[in-house]
């Protein structure tokens, strides 16, 4: 496992991703609120572009005292990324897929140095 | 004797009891094997992950096996990039190739007016949830709408053209219908002259 130079911190904003090849691999880059997270790019459900997606946060509910809905809200603790072909999707913190949480997307480690994030791959 | 039709015919059925028999249902194993692969997801460098490649590349070849990637190139100038050059040196693993980069949303004010207008729209929602209705004054909401359809529609005029909603939005079709409704009556116009105006202007 080797630490492989990707981008400047700098060039990633907040909401920002990159996807990256790496020898036989595609990996996916997220940064989300300062914290840089990253998956296989190869969808768990038919090999789509699982990285790729719209990026949204997670659906809940508010409900009243007797239980009437108070319409539905996005939890902006929650984010989740969805594979544009089928709309697989996965939780951005750990990778998992929000409807089955045993399957989960290859985790890669993110290092940043400085100015410079890196990839362990 | 047997006619040479009637040995043609028996030929195939001879073979294919010798055959293995095929069946519909695959056996326990098969299925462990199975599941294994869809909780391990695709690996890097499969069939399968050249398949996906494939799709995304059509001029992509299936080759079986993927070749090794070629080492790293060593840094130009060791001296000059000391720490990248210390993580990722010649030969220590393939080379980092950025496919694309994609801007996230931009849902960060850079207008004192825009932070504002998040305050507002946080504010609103929040109140919203607790059942606060009527946080806003009838001749507030007149006007705040006013002026946004206006600033709205002078932005469409100039070419600068954008979603009125933004796609995080959890606005439900009711909500639009109910808005549109009241916006329409409000001005004087019906459906059908929307229409007639959307389809002359090819909007």
């Amino acid at each position: 496992m080797a630490e492989q130079f990707v981008s400047k911190a700098s060039e990633f904003k907040d909401g920002d991703r990159q996807i990256i090849r790496l020898g036989e691999q595609e990996i996916g880059i997220f940064k989300h609120e300062g914290n840089f997270y990253a998956y296989s790019n190869f969808c768990l459900h038919q090999g789509g572009p699982a990285c790729e997606g719209l990026t949204i946060a997670g659906v809940k509910e508010h409900l009243r005292e007797d239980k009437t809905s108070a319409g539905l809200y996005f939890d902006e603790k929650s984010m989740h990324f969805v594979c544009p072909w089928h709309g697989y999707e996965y939780d951005m913190f750990t990778g998992e897929q929000v409807a089955d949480r045993k399957l989960k997307l290859k985790k890669y480690e993110i290092v940043q140095k400085g100015d410079e994030v890196y990839v362990v791959a | 004797m047997s006619s040479p039709k009637a040995a043609a015919k028996a030929a195939p059925k001879a073979a294919r009891k010798g055959a293995p028999a095929i069946s519909a249902e695959p056996s326990k194993s098969e299925k462990a094997a199975f599941l294994k692969a869809m909780m391990e997801g695709i690996k890097p460098g499969s069939l399968a992950a050249q398949k996906s490649a494939a799709k995304k590349e059509p001029g992509a070849k299936l080759l079986g096996k993927v070749p090794k990637a070629k080492a790293a190139p060593a840094p130009k100038t060791a001296a000059a990039k000391p720490a990248r050059a210390a993580s990722n040196k010649a030969g220590e693993g393939p080379k980092v190739e950025i496919l694309r980069k994609i801007s996230g949303a931009s849902g960060v004010a850079r207008t004192p007016e825009s932070e504002r207008a998040f305050a507002l729209a946080k504010e609103l929602d929040a109140a919203l949830v607790e059942g606060k209705i009527d946080i806003i004054q009838a001749p507030a909401m007149q006007a705040l709408l006013g002026a946004l359809c206006r600033v709205y529609a002078a932005n469409e005029d100039a070419g600068n053209r954008y979603p009125i909603l933004a796609g995080r939005a959890a606005v439900t079709g009711t909500d639009v219908m109910i808005v549109c409704g009241a916006l329409l009556k409000a001005v004087d116009l019906q459906v059908f002259e929307l229409g007639m105006w959307q389809s002359w202007a090819g909007r």
